[in-house]
């Protein structure tokens, strides 16, 4: 053993430029696998991983107080495998000061003494958990620092419920919804709580919803009847998560896929390379007395000892790249404040060092087996030459010299090239996947962004404490026109209406101004825009969800005002103040409607200072609440930026399986190589022949990657709206160009040529005498 | 015979590390002159030959071959030297397996820009001179030594060098190979081919050469003119 570890020790130190190598793609490629992994994990199941971090309820039941006590609740524990509770639990109405449209109607307050225990352990994002009278905590999603205080919720510092004002002490989140908000057992007392909430985890099948009742029917069993008011499963909110969360995974899945195969196809490449390129050493070995058996060691402790430092380090730089990325991303939808799961740092650390372990063991038992003879000849014998009639044909052409034996030489060593040829396959197809999804992202927002005008403005609301203007729609639209900077202003008003055959309400918002030249026209998927009474246009979730379809009749009712409709148009949003729950609608007057019913979206002049903007209309009527509008949405920022570094960590993986090659084909021909620059071959011509045979294959690498990139991008684009519920116009696929196409055969060139410079250059470099008198 | 130098050493000095390999060497050949190099191992005949391919630099002293100084130009300059001035060939060959004979020949003009149908033109012709015309398909592999000995010689042919530079090129040749690589250049010197050979091989020097270098420690210890066998 111990001759082992000393020849594997010299090796790893005669070799230096491979052993580098090795560690660096080791390196590269666990960072990628672990980001990968992660990736994949975050988006298939953040629901079962947030829930098994909170030891979420798998059941939130509510008894009612006055047919069930305490220790009755605490005593039926049949199946229960951990239990919280029993919590008071008053429901209670939000009064006149709504803090927003995220918080309405009835409101759940359970009294929690503290957000840990065996079941439901609240993620206390902001602020602190309420632990005196007059305080409360609210459940919603995390948000970071910055986003916090821009956002709604840093504005909300007291609710009033039941006559009684509570102060917002901290902001919690609950994966099993186990409340809207929570406040001291005492406090809730006094809010008359007619409830009792236990939350249970189970022993045995929960899997479906019918299972969940099967263990609450245990518990409940022996309590007197009707004493369960209700019961949520856990499936409730995972089923509503898969909806949210699950617009990533098309996104981001494919990268995961592809930064598997590419880490794969280039450790393999990588390791078997070195191996083959060191059957001379293996034949001094066998002639020094090794056995096959201590041969394979010696290669495999040879390829480990990078490998295992590069999958550390790169395990680490996964890790620490993919925490940031995937807590920013899933934490808005309140799956992020847990880490990279310890399966993806198993399989960083074990993965590649066993994937190079494996790959390397092949080739390995094969020079174990070669005679002496035959390993020291392997090297150095003359080969019998391989793509002899692509050489034969290239000599004859007008090409110059050194880029024709460039161009032959891929096709003498096949294995290596097809390894090669796949590796760049993937990079290209991963950077014009993330080419496409950038640009389709990004027209996506851009046509959000549009739609919504830089400037959204509503009349102040005198119930919150704001000043009311006093101008009537038309003055404010004078008024607004008459600005400085203003450019286009879209008015509207919303009504809600019962829809005939449906049985949830219907928005309806009645535009007139700019509101089609602002965007939502050219945002239009199906039919045309309105330009009559009795039209009107629907966004493509609506439409979706209600099963609506241009041409489609609609009677919509209420208080005695009934009108038919027809859907002439589905646009891809709705305006920005109503969601994609409202249809559009010619303008009308609305009856009854105050001041603040009316939304007023501002398209400014380019150059147009938007704070200066709103402050003019401040200025200019303090009852109109003017905001910036001009943000964009939350998944295009992460989504690019994901597919940035992903795409960026592939390719630069792909350029070092070129980097391999190249400097194995320098390794093999050494002796070619010194012969051609005796000849009079200039340390130019040099590397033009070995980046040419690198170029070649980027060229059909970007050829036969672009059609792939190109599907993907065409498959997963609809596939993410269809999670979204949403219909893309064309103009959002249609981001290919003959220029950007050129831009991504190229792109599969710049990779191969950034990885054969670096071993083409220390080739042209070579000591011709040291060469070709080392036979 | 003429009295142009075409190799002129002065006081060259090659160091690897502590070692001198070459110490204070000074040493002319004249156009047409076949000269052998001969001395033990590691006596430094082959770095001398290197510094004459402008292969490697001199740590001091001055190399200069056909009027120019090949210690003082660049790598670039030193390639297109060696294309246009200098032939090599080796003891074991060196020819390129994926070409064909033809191919490996034509490739050294092929290098200076000439077109291929030029280049294999003059390459048949060399083939036809050194009498492997029938050869001119085949690739390395199946060649014999000698086979591939003079494909190397037509090779180094080539861009007609002004010096031809041997390094044991008998030296992993059987008898009769190496006897008819010796009639070759035999034949070559004879009609103005200037030759620097580096040989182990005393029968070879004094069949080729018009004069025989000996060297020992780096340094010439003697030299004589010779009567061909």
């Amino acid at each position: 053993m111990r001759a082992v570890w000393a020849a594997a020790r010299a090796a790893v130190r005669r070799r230096r430029l491979q052993t580098f190598v090795i560690g660096l793609v080791a390196f590269l490629c666990t960072a990628t696998v672990v980001v990968s992994l992660a990736l994949l994990d975050a988006t298939s199941t953040p629901f079962d991983r947030v829930f098994a971090a909170q030891r979420g309820a798998h059941a939130v039941a509510a008894f009612d107080r006055a047919l069930v006590s305490d220790a009755q609740l605490t005593g039926a524990r049949e199946g229960v495998a951990a239990s919280a509770g029993p919590f008071a639990q008053a429901t209670v109405s939000l009064e006149s000061d709504d803090p927003g449209p995220w918080l309405r109607g009835p409101l759940r307050v359970v009294g929690r003494a503290a957000p840990d225990g065996d079941v439901d352990r609240l993620d206390v994002w902001q602020g602190r958990w309420a632990t005196g009278p007059g305080e409360v905590v609210l459940n919603a999603v995390p948000a970071d620092g910055e986003r916090f205080a821009q956002g709604p919720l840093s504005a909300v510092s007291e609710v009033t419920v039941g006559g009684t004002t509570l102060r917002v002490v901290g902001w919690a989140w609950s994966v099993s919804a186990s409340a809207d908000a929570w406040a001291t057992p005492a406090q809730v007392a006094q809010l008359d709580p007619a409830g009792t909430q236990m939350l249970y985890r189970f022993s045995g099948d929960v899997s479906s919803r019918e299972a969940v009742r099967q263990r609450l029917s245990g518990v409940t069993t022996g309590l007197p009847g009707r004493s369960l008011l209700a019961a949520q499963p856990y499936q409730v909110m995972k089923d509503e998560a898969a909806e949210t969360a699950g617009v990533y995974l098309p996104f981001l899945g494919p990268f995961g896929v592809l930064g598997l195969l590419v880490a794969v196809l280039i450790v393999g490449n990588v390791v078997s390379g070195a191996v083959v390129s060191g059957f001379r050493h293996i034949g001094v070995l066998k002639s020094l007395g090794f056995t096959p058996r201590q041969v394979v060691a010696v290669y495999l402790t040879m390829v480990s000892v990078p490998a295992v430092t590069g999958a550390v380090l790169g395990t680490a730089l996964g890790v620490a790249g993919a925490y940031p990325l995937l807590s920013d991303t899933f934490r808005d939808l309140g799956y992020g404040q847990t880490g990279v799961p310890t399966w993806v740092w198993v399989a960083g650390l074990l993965g590649v060092p066993g994937l190079v372990l494996l790959t390397a063991l092949v080739p390995a038992r094969r020079a174990g087996r070669l005679s002496a003879a035959e390993a020291i000849s392997a090297g150095s014998a003359p080969r019998r030459g391989r793509g002899l009639r692509v050489q034969r044909a290239l000599s004859g052409t007008r090409l110059p010299r050194s880029v024709s034996l460039g161009l032959g030489l891929p096709f003498a060593r096949p294995a290596r090239t097809a390894l090669t040829m796949a590796s760049l396959l993937l990079g290209v197809i991963t950077v014009t996947f993330a080419t496409g999804l950038s640009g389709s992202l990004l027209r996506v927002a851009a046509l959000g962004t549009e739609a919504g005008g830089d400037i959204g403005i509503r009349p102040g609301n005198p119930d919150f404490n704001e000043t009311m203007s006093t101008r009537t729609h038309q003055e404010v639209e004078a008024l607004l026109r008459g600005l400085p900077g203003t450019e286009r202003i879209g008015i509207s008003v919303t009504r809600s209406y019962a829809m005939v055959g449906q049985s949830s309400p219907v928005q309806v918002d009645f535009v007139r101004g700019d509101v089609a030249a602002m965007g939502h026209e050219r945002q239009l998927i199906a039919g045309r825009w309105m330009s009559a009474p009795g039209e009107v246009v629907a966004p493509t979730e609506m439409a979706n969800e209600r099963g609506l379809k241009v041409g489609d009749t609609l009677t919509l009712e209420v208080a005695g005002d009934r009108m038919t409709v027809t859907l002439v148009g589905v646009t891809m949003m709705g305006l920005p103040g109503s969601g994609d729950d409202a249809l559009f609608a010619p303008w009308r007057e609305v009856p009854g409607a105050t001041p603040d019913d009316y939304y007023y979206q501002v398209e400014v002049a380019e150059g147009t200072d938007l704070a200066g903007y709103m402050g003019a209309v401040r200025a200019a009527d303090p009852g109109l609440s003017p905001w910036d509008n001009s943000g964009g949405d939350d998944v295009t920022p992460v989504v690019t930026t994901f597919a940035t570094v992903l795409a960026l960590l592939l390719a630069t993986v792909a350029a070092l399986g070129v980097l391999n090659t190249v400097a194995l084909d320098v390794l093999d021909r050494r002796r070619d190589l010194g012969m051609l620059k005796s000849i009079g071959m200039t340390p130019r011509q040099v590397i033009t022949m070995l980046v040419t045979s690198m170029a070649a294959l980027g060229v059909v690498g970007g050829l036969l990657g672009i059609p792939f990139g190109l599907a993907a991008h065409r498959l997963v684009i609809p596939m993410a709206a269809d999670s979204a519920k949403i219909t893309l116009p064309d103009s959002v696929m249609a981001v290919w160009n003959p220029v950007t196409l050129a831009l991504m055969v190229l792109c599969g060139v710049l990779i191969a040529v950034l990885g054969a410079l670096l071993p083409a250059r220390s080739a042209a470099r070579l000591t011709i005498a040291r060469v070709l008198h080392n036979e | 015979m003429t009295t142009e130098t075409v190799v002129r050493l002065d006081g060259v000095r090659k160091e690897y590390g502590e070692t001198a390999a070459l110490d204070g060497v000074s040493l002319r050949i004249r156009r047409g002159e076949a000269v052998a190099v001969m001395g033990p191992s590691g006596c430094g005949k082959s770095t001398l030959l290197n510094m004459v391919a402008g292969l490697d630099r001199p740590t001091s002293g001055e190399v200069t071959v056909h009027g120019e100084r090949l210690d003082l130009m660049s790598e670039t300059r030193l390639a297109l030297f060696r294309r246009h001035h200098l032939g090599m060939i080796f003891q074991f060959f060196n020819l390129l397996d994926d070409l064909s004979a033809l191919d490996n020949v034509a490739l050294a003009a092929q290098l200076t820009g000439s077109p291929a149908g030029t280049a294999r033109r003059r390459a048949l012709e060399l083939f036809d001179e050194l009498g492997i015309a029938d050869r001119r398909d085949l690739y390395p592999a199946a060649l014999s030594g000698g086979e591939r000995q003079r494909v190397a010689v037509a090779r180094a042919l080539m861009n007609r060098p002004a010096l031809l530079l041997a390094d044991e090129p008998t030296g992993a040749l059987d008898s009769r190979a190496g006897e008819q690589v010796m009639d070759l250049l035999i034949d070559l010197n004879q009609i103005g081919q200037t030759l620097l050979i580096v040989t182990h091989d005393e029968r070879l020097a004094h069949r080729c050469a018009s004069r025989l270098v000996e060297f020992a420690d780096g340094r010439i210890a003697a030299e004589s003119t010779l009567d061909r066998v």
